[in-house]
């Protein structure tokens, strides 16, 4: 029973990080209906720029913000360079040029930064919290993800719901030609989607970063993870990716804990496939959101 | 006001208006009538510019839009309400109304919510319920608030008339027509369902074939026997 809550309370912080990449995977999947393959590879490598600021600066918020200013300009740039051009012809090949940009940005990182893989100091303590006569698996730096991660979610969700900003980006997700004959700037809310994306995937790079190390792969089975959270979540649902990611996380936890981690990916691959074959929607998405 | 010369769209091989010539005034109803396939939603959608003609002018207050975008067309005065259920099911009566006017500051937004509450009293009453709880003839008077938001001179209305009880249709056009005389809008209702139309209009306008066979005053168009039976089937 004590195993079984550490597991659980493990599992927390994995899976506040990976509800924010599948925030991520859903604020493109909102904007343009199609999945960014290169979302973890776009944090990976604003993740390697925050560890540069870092390791020069000594400063956790500085290197924070820095990379969320680069996920913002790199969710931008890949929007322009690859699913631009090809995105009105076919999202197919769309989806299979963000693949295209996910191993560009590793080679890139592995050129810039090297392959070895590299510790990210926590701001705080990782080490686990006494209390009551014994240490639990928590840490002042798990407080911190996830207080962190429920910060960004509030404020997206605010930022959906009671900005123009957001009205206009739901509006040019649900029908962007009733938005643009609104008047609505249905390209620039879809940009925005992609560098908000980037902005939500840098953020959940840099917190992952002290717990798990960093290397141009090591964001890899985050991928795995993050796209099982957002699908079974409805692929539309930001409240979804966050619960269904959390959920992940103490899965992935509860597995390598009783079991071996090495079954994580399989399990999270088992219940996606159990979740497209009983609600193929997901579970917080619309009928007919995914009918592409 | 609003004006084509000479336009011309076609979808590849498919001419879908070949030449059309029309003028909409300010403060009244122009409708065209045809079948299905006369090109009515082509030039309705051309207007808007969802599509961009292949010869020929629109002109908007007498300055040429062929090629604007339909976000700036909005923005400029023109406010096309398409076929069928043109409202966004999964946002609120009130984030709806908000949408069609985002761009412009708080208080001409108030003013114009106030003119589409005091037109459609029941968006009021039903604001902060999602748009698919709506009946149809909500959703149309949701759609067509939705166009005012943004303060058109000029207003579009593409089928109104689609999936609705007659009588329905009838009560939210008679107000439609009000609202063109009182407010000197001009609206361009585009209709299959020509008795409906042609009695809220001023004038009328039949199309065929991407062509006008017909254009006049309102009651004189209905009365036209020999056109009823060979353009509008009844």
């Amino acid at each position: 029973m004590t195993n079984f809550l550490d597991y659980l309370l493990g599992g927390f912080s994995n899976g506040a990080v990976i509800a924010l990449m599948a925030l991520a995977l859903v604020l493109v999947w909102r904007s343009t209906r199609m999945i960014n393959f290169a979302q973890v590879g776009q944090a990976m490598f604003t993740t390697y720029i925050a560890l540069t600021v870092q390791q020069s600066t000594g400063n956790w918020l500085l290197a924070l913000v820095v990379a969320m200013g680069a996920g913002l300009i790199l969710g931008t740039i890949v929007f322009f360079l690859v699913i631009r051009p090809v995105k009105n012809s076919d999202t197919t090949g769309a989806i299979i040029a963000t693949f295209g940009v996910l191993i560009a940005l590793q080679a890139a990182a592995g050129m810039i930064w090297g392959g070895d893989p590299e510790g990210f100091i926590p701001p705080v303590s990782n080490a686990g919290l006494e209390f009551a006569g014994r240490v639990w698996p928590i840490s002042l730096y798990d407080i911190l993800v996830w207080t962190v991660t429920a910060a960004l979610v509030v404020g997206l969700t605010l930022l959906f719901t009671k900005t123009s900003l957001g009205l206009s980006m739901r509006a040019s997700a649900f029908n962007p030609e009733v938005a643009r004959l609104s008047g609505v700037r249905v390209n620039r809310m879809l940009i925005t989607g992609w560098a908000l994306a980037g902005a939500t995937g840098a953020i959940g790079g840099v917190l992952i970063a002290p717990v798990a190390s960093i290397s141009p792969n090591s964001f890899d089975i985050l991928l795995v993870f993050a796209f099982t959270a957002a699908v079974i979540g409805g692929l539309d649902s930001l409240i979804g990716a966050v619960t269904f990611g959390i959920g992940t996380g103490l899965v992935i936890s509860l597995v390598s804990g009783y079991t071996d981690a090495s079954n994580a990916p399989v399990v999270a691959l088992v219940l996606l496939t159990v979740n497209l074959l009983l609600k193929p929607d997901g579970v917080f998405g619309h009928h007919g959101a995914r009918s592409v | 006001m609003l004006e084509t010369v000479d336009l011309c769209v076609s979808y590849g091989a498919v001419k879908a208006l070949n030449g059309m010539n029309l003028v909409v005034p300010r403060g009244e109803v122009t409708a065209v009538i045809g079948a299905n396939g006369a090109g009515k939603s082509t030039l309705m959608r051309t207007l808007a510019g969802l599509v961009t003609p292949q010869s020929g002018k629109v002109l908007f207050d007498g300055v040429s839009i062929s090629g604007h975008k339909p976000e700036d067309i909005v923005r400029n005065g023109m406010a096309l309400v398409p076929e069928g259920r043109s409202t966004i099911p999964e946002l609120t009566v009130e984030e709806n109304l908000r949408l069609g006017g985002l761009w412009r500051n708080k208080s001409d937004r108030g003013a114009s919510k106030n003119v589409v509450f005091d037109l459609f009293p029941i968006l009021g009453e039903r604001a902060s319920m999602r748009a698919d709880t709506l009946s149809g003839g909500e959703r149309q008077q949701l759609a067509i608030g939705r166009a005012l938001m943004s303060n058109p001179k000029c207003l579009l209305l593409d089928e109104p008339s689609l999936g609705l009880a007659p009588l329905i249709v009838t009560q939210i056009l008679e107000l439609v027509s009000r609202l063109a005389k009182e407010t000197n809008l001009a609206v361009l209702l585009v209709e299959q369902n020509a008795v409906t139309a042609l009695r809220v209009a001023t004038t009328g306008v039949v199309l065929n074939l991407g062509e006008v066979v017909k254009s006049g005053p309102a009651a004189e168009i209905s009365s036209d026997e020999e056109l009823r039976h060979a353009y509008l089937g009844y």
